[in-house]
């Protein structure tokens, strides 16, 4: 199973609409990273929205995509993170302190703007 | 019950409660008798004699529901349960000294007799004692449901930021309400900035800032940012004295500069026109 | 006695297949949607270790009754175990950041604060056995 990445101008656009298992985040890990070095994006929006369980392997994939995509010159937001799945992440002491959050697409958006013109 | 024992109240009925009666008295100073009407505390006093005397003839059943209803009335009005059980212990003293003093009972059934008067006396206290804290159980659960129901809203005040007001003790359960109802309340109303409001909480120790540490996290994991205010002086001297690192998140004195603040955040100001 | 699932974990599918039975029980018990992100996420990370480690196991659902002042109260039961190597130190693996695996390391530590109640037991060469319960609030 492969997670769609959508361009958008100088962004990527990810909206993650399916159960998250090992293979399909280490694949969508790939996917991105190739795609940003195809593209010369500047800034990638995943939207976490249907997502309704981030366990730590997850959140360790996720936390090493925005690492990895800022290495390359792309910067990451993650939007529209569901309250009982922020809440499980605290409980489990994961706290994605590097990682920039949004509500949802269109903040992210603006996020990602204000970042690149600071 | 039994026969001896009852052969032995009901012949000396009138002088056991006469006495019993006497030796309450000392039982009264120093506790809640003190402030009670000397009418209402002999009336009590008789009721009980009376009741205790009584269970003698019930059955099981009919003991309970009588001991249940006088004990509920008393415990409504405030009555101590360590009244009714220094009284019950009164109460077997004077019994046995009735059975060793006069000879009431042949000296063979002394031991019997005794054994009799114990259970007797045990059952109330045992019952006394369940009706009691069986209705202390039923009023800290109507307390637990009276606070989680008095537990934080989120009120949004501004396009994008909300208010969340924190009143009273924050303990590990009320912590967790107070977190989802956050997080929950800032997907509502699409707020970006969110403002906790702790002046109305009396104590911030570790375990305290740590719940709302642990807050302002998750509230920055779903999308938006956490401005803590009304932070009084001794809370700002606690904090720092305790150690608590809370440079993670801004802080504001008043819910009003904070306010300020989150409108900046938002790219607005208040303006006099 | 109510209902018990079993899930066999030997691949990666085992841990979705598990934590989708673990989210539709939860859901069948009553549990708000929060504590349903907890108990998955804790179903999750329980049959990733057994994957990890111990290449198969199980991981047995099931609703539970336990008693509590004034009545009765009801919860979820997560068992993991397999087969495996065992853990060696349970004291560290139950620190947070401890990973042999290059993860987070908040994996059994994490497990124990999303639940209620948090019981290993493990015997090195024998395998290890998980136990974990969610009370409904």
């Amino acid at each position: 199973m492969r997670i769609p990445i959508l361009k958008l101008k100088r962004y990527l656009l990810i909206s993650v609409q399916v159960d998250l298992d090992d293979q399909t985040a280490l694949q969508f890990q790939e996917d991105l990273l190739n795609k940003i070095h195809q593209e010369g994006s500047a800034g990638v929006v995943i939207d976490l929205t249907s997502v309704d369980m981030i366990d730590s392997f997850i959140a360790k994939v996720l936390g090493d995509v925005v690492e990895m995509s800022n290495l390359m010159g792309a910067k990451v937001v993650l939007t529209g993170i569901q309250p009982g799945v922020a809440i499980t992440l605290i409980d489990m002491g994961i706290m994605l302190e590097e990682v920039p959050t949004a509500l949802d697409l269109e903040q992210g958006l603006d996020k990602l703007q204000q970042e690149l013109e600071a | 019950m039994q026969s001896s024992v009852i052969e032995m109240v009901y012949t000396h009925r009138h002088e056991v409660i006469e006495q019993w009666k006497e030796e309450m008295i000392n039982i009264q100073e120093g506790e809640f008798t003190n402030g009670a009407a000397q009418a209402a505390v002999t009336r009590t006093n008789d009721e009980f004699a009376a009741l205790i005397i009584d269970t003698l003839e019930m059955d099981k059943e009919e003991a309970r529901l009588r001991l249940r209803s006088f004990s509920e009335r008393l415990m409504y009005s405030g009555w101590p349960l360590s009244y009714f059980t220094k009284g019950l212990q009164l109460f077997r003293r004077v019994l046995l000294r009735f059975m060793t003093t006069n000879d009431t009972i042949p000296s063979s059934k002394v031991f019997e007799t005794f054994q009799e008067v114990e259970n007797w006396m045990d059952g109330i206290v045992n019952q006394l004692v369940d009706e009691y804290t069986g209705s202390w159980e039923h009023t800290l659960e109507l307390q637990k449901l009276a606070l989680k129901e008095l537990s934080a809203p989120l009120i949004p005040v501004f396009e994008n930021i909300s208010v969340m007001p924190l009143i009273g003790t924050i303990d590990t359960e009320r912590a967790k309400l107070v977190m989802e109802n956050l997080l929950e309340g800032i997907i509502e109303h699409r707020s970006q900035v969110v403002l906790i409001d702790i002046t109305g909480v009396p104590v911030v120790d570790t375990m305290v800032a740590h719940h709302i540490i642990q807050a302002a996290e998750a509230v920055r994991l779903v999308g938006a940012e956490c401005i803590l205010v009304g932070i009084r002086p001794e809370i700002a001297q606690t904090i720092v004295n305790l150690g608590i690192d809370l440079g993670k998140f801004p802080t504001k004195s008043t819910l009003r500069k904070g306010i300020e603040s989150g409108l900046e955040r938002t790219n607005r100001q208040i303006v006099n026109l | 006695m109510s209902v018990q699932s079993n899930v066999e974990v030997h691949s990666e599918w085992g841990i979705v297949s598990a934590r989708q039975a673990g989210r539709n029980l939860a859901k069948e018990l009553g549990f708000a949607g929060v504590d349903q992100a907890r108990i998955t996420t804790a179903i999750s990370e329980l049959a990733r270790n057994i994957y990890l480690y111990a290449e198969k196991g199980e991981i047995v659902l099931e609703g539970i009754e336990g008693k509590e002042a004034g009545g009765v109260k009801r919860g979820l039961k997560i068992v993991a175990k397999d087969q495996g190597p065992g853990i060696k130190s349970i004291r560290e693996v139950m620190e947070d950041g401890y990973t042999t695996s290059g993860g987070l390391g908040a994996g059994l530590p994490g497990v124990k604060r999303l639940m209620d109640e948090f019981d290993i037991d493990s015997i090195t060469g024998e395998g290890t056995e998980i136990t974990t319960i969610k009370w409904l609030r």
